[in-house]
């Protein structure tokens, strides 16, 4: 699938996922701010913005082993955070003023771990996220958020106020307005951006400063409303996963004739699809709110999976998506059972289902590409 | 399938468990040891209970399924019969080809690296061979697959009809935890009411509880007298006194009066300085469960070949903490802890990994431990996300470390062979036995 859009903004974009510390990351610290990590979506990167600070979504983008780590994690861990915690090793995340864990699952927490203790990142601090996405765990995560925003006040000696907190939350769902917008022209017949280039778009956004990040977007979405959009593909997907950084995974997939119009994948709709309610109140609460009860939930969230299925039941339909790729890091729990049943309800209701196992560094590309053209060609696409 | 027929289906890998332990009752109280007499007085507590929960499938009498780690006192309290869908992968091993294919089989579903035991109980559920009970109170922690394990059940078509509770479990050991755990507990409570049609009594609660309180004392006084060298009992017996004190005979008298024995036994034992292993060379702190299927050969091989005792495991070893039971208050509250602090497995892998250390530390130094083993399984990613924390502990505080890599209920993931030259190894290369 060949890439038509050719704007600055969207060699930018590209250069930020391909890249750990970006230009604009380093552009960032030259001008004396800060970066603080973020391990997971859960975290809630207003507080970190209205403190002043870059939040930045750790990756492993660029890992070229595990060779330290595995003397801490074992061969059991999944390799997203053996590539992050080897790069926190090799000193490779020394960019970061600071980490912040949610207990997502049981790989991301023990990273949290193994990191505070071998990994000399000055501020270091883990949430306790709820299983749950009731009334109660709104409240728990409510006060982890309090917690949070004292720990980065008493380590960093600044002052998260109500009203930095109000203006952050603006400008992060500024940015998901802009995201879906994105992902709007991503419905027409012939979408303008393939789905690597709309990863990309997403993965840098986790990867830059949000008033920049918002304004290049905008130059994008300019642009590409434009274009005539791609109308060589054989079939619509979508990809249902996880932790999914790195576009040239969805290029391989993209070469066999699929077009992935739409996701629900960790960098992807979970993060942008709803927005944090805005206006009077606590912003804590608005905050705890979004991130617990609001928004797609990750499959960690017992009690939830009906609501996951519906949402991306919806996504089929709005993005008249012919066939679903769900993928798994190898040794991820939480997405052996949710594809497992996403898999058998879809299924039987019609919508093919293909699911992937991979790990974290992009490998057995024929592999990849053969199963991918089978699938298609189940679809009869 | 007539009702009938479908009640029989999911009863019969149930009722096959409870002639198997019923054979073993039997093979028990023929044993000349104190051990195995031990044994057979608790099997048969579980046959029964087993019993008990296929008359209440029979008859339509509520009953549900939950774990050891969901403040069971209560259900004990409500005289509410429950069972875990879990105890089939343990009691399994009994019957290797029968668990083997049932491994295969769960493998087909949910691939292979999710845990073997949780495998299975889900493939249970998908295969309709459980019991299917009134309600559910499920577990969401430690780890990720007991959380997606009750996501399966929730998807499935005839359990999915099922009521579903789960307390959500917080990742602290403050007094806002405990605060937000006794909601939870609340909570469970007030659903167990509403569907079951049974009620909680405080004044049940409090027995309950008192008796309960009591057999942790003696499961701490048995844990005391595992301490001296040598060890009076071996591998196993520590897994039944948790049996005991957090499953079936929760708040039980007849628990009371079977650690009185366990504990009378390890005493004379102490008294006489005898200990499981006749020349005792090696102590050995097992951080895993103890599961059956490695019990028939690589413990026995152990103890036999190397003099090598299982002194503490994870699941006998738990702190001691009393359930004040002055006030409605105080029960839910030492109730919440109990559920989060010192439940085995839980209370480790729950939370941050110092959780884990700390047992090292203080299990090595009580139980003068030689060496601590890893077992490695693999459905623990957390634990084995401590690896290299747990090695360091170690060194710190001068006890060798091993890592295994194993599956605590398919032994095709490492064959035994492989696993005793490790520990041989081990052994040769540290200087022990």
């Amino acid at each position: 699938m060949e890439t038509k859009v050719k704007t600055k903004a969207m060699q930018e974009f590209s250069e930020a996922a391909k890249t750990l510390v970006n230009p604009a990351v380093q552009d960032w610290r030259k001008q004396g701010g800060k970066v603080v990590g973020c391990f997971c979506s859960y975290v809630p990167e207003e507080i970190i913005t209205a403190a002043g600070f870059l939040p930045f979504r750790m990756r492993a983008t660029g890992s070229a082993g595990t060779e330290l780590a595995d003397a801490y994690l074992s061969s059991i861990n999944c390799s997203f955070t053996r590539h992050c915690f080897n790069m926190g090793l090799r000193g490779e995340y020394g960019f970061v003023e600071g980490v912040i864990w949610p207990s997502t699952c049981d790989h991301v927490r023990r990273t949290y771990d193994n990191w505070k203790r071998k990994v000399e990142t000055p501020f270091v601090h883990i949430m306790s996220l709820p299983k749950k996405t009731e009334e109660p765990q709104v409240g728990w995560y409510r006060d982890e958020m309090v917690n949070l925003k004292k720990a980065l006040e008493k380590h960093f000696g600044v002052k998260i106020t109500d009203e930095r907190l109000w203006e952050a939350i603006r400008l992060h769902n500024e940015t998901r307005r802009l995201q879906r917008q994105l992902y709007e022209l991503r419905k027409k017949r012939n979408p303008p951006i393939t789905g690597a280039e709309a990863l990309a778009v997403m993965v840098a956004g986790t990867a830059m400063p949000k008033e920049r990040y918002n304004q290049l977007l905008k130059e994008l979405l300019d642009e590409i409303s434009q274009l005539e959009g791609n109308a060589d593909y054989r079939a619509r997907l979508m990809i249902v996963g996880g932790i999914l950084d790195d576009p040239a995974y969805i290029e391989v997939i993209e070469s066999q004739g699929g077009l992935v119009v739409t996701d629900m994948t960790c960098f992807g709709t979970k993060i942008m699809w709803n927005d944090v309610a805005e206006g009077a109140g606590d912003p804590l609460t608005a905050l705890a709110r979004y991130y617990i009860a609001d928004r797609p939930s990750c499959p960690r969230m017992f009690g939830d999976y009906s609501r996951r299925a519906d949402f991306v039941r919806e996504m089929v339909r709005e993005f008249k998506v012919d066939g679903i790729i769900g993928e798994r890091l190898i040794f991820c729990d939480l997405w052996t059972v949710e594809h497992y049943m996403l898999d058998k309800d879809l299924k039987a209701e019609g919508v093919p289902y293909l699911k992937l196992d991979r790990e974290y560094l992009l490998g057995g590309i024929g592999q990849l590409r053969t199963r991918v053209q089978a699938f298609l060609e189940t679809m009869r696409r | 399938m007539t009702e009938k027929e479908l009640q029989r289906k999911r009863l019969e890998k149930f009722i096959q468990e409870r002639d198997m332990l019923h054979a073993m009752v039997q093979a028990f109280t023929q044993s000349p040891t104190a051990e195995e007499q031990l044994y057979a007085g608790l099997t048969k507590v579980y046959v029964d209970h087993h019993n008990e929960i296929i008359r209440c499938v029979e008859e339509g009498k509520p009953f549900i399924a939950s774990y050891f780690a969901c403040a069971p006192e209560i259900y004990s309290a409500m005289d509410l019969p429950w069972y875990t869908f879990l105890t089939p992968a343990f009691t399994g091993a009994i019957s290797e080809p029968t668990l083997s294919a049932e491994i295969d089989g769960s493998e087909k579903l949910f691939g292979k690296d999710l845990c073997t035991i949780l495998r299975i109980a889900g493939y249970y559920i998908e295969e309709d061979v459980a019991p299917i009970p009134t309600a559910i109170i499920g577990l969401l922690h430690p780890c990720d697959g007991t959380t997606v394990l009750h996501q399966i059940i929730a998807s499935n078509e005839n359990w999915s009809k099922v009521p579903q509770f789960a307390a959500d479990p917080p990742y602290w050991e403050d007094e806002r935890s405990i605060d937000y755990y006794v909601g939870e507990l609340k909570r469970m409570v007030a659903f167990l009411e509403e569907h079951t049609g049974y009620r909680l009594d405080m004044d049940r609660l409090r027995e309950v509880i008192e008796v309960s309180n009591k057999e942790y004392e003696l499961w701490m006084e048995y844990n005391e007298l595992r301490r001296a060298v040598p060890c009076p009992h071996g591998y196993g017996v520590g897994m039944q006194a948790f049996g005991v004190v957090e499953g079936f005979l929760v708040g039980d008298p007849r628990g009371i009066d079977w650690l009185k024995i366990l504990v009378a036994d390890a005493e004379k034992l102490v008294q006489e300085k005898r200990g499981k292993v006749p020349n005792e060379r090696i102590r050995l702190f097992w951080f895993d469960v103890v599961s059956l299927g490695w019990s028939f050969d690589l413990f026995p091989w152990l103890e036999q070949e190397w003099g090598a005792v299982i002194v503490m495991d994870m699941f006998g070893y738990t702190p001691y903490t009393l359930i004040d039971t002055s006030s409605e208050v105080t029960m839910f509250r030492g109730l919440a802890k109990r559920a989060l602090f010192d439940v085995p497995m839980v209370r480790q892998a729950r939370g941050v990994a110092d959780n884990f250390l700390a047992d090292i530390r203080r299990v090595v130094k009580d139980y003068k431990i030689n060496c601590v083993v890893w077992p490695g399984h693999m459905g623990h990613k957390d634990g084995s996300a401590n690896i290299g924390m747990m090695r360091e502990t170690c060194r710190e505080i001068g006890v060798p470390f091993l890592h295994i890599g194993l599956d605590l209920f398919d032994k095709r993931y490492t064959a035994i062979d492989e696993i005793k030259d490790k520990f041989s190894q081990f052994f040769t290369a540290m200087g022990l036995g």
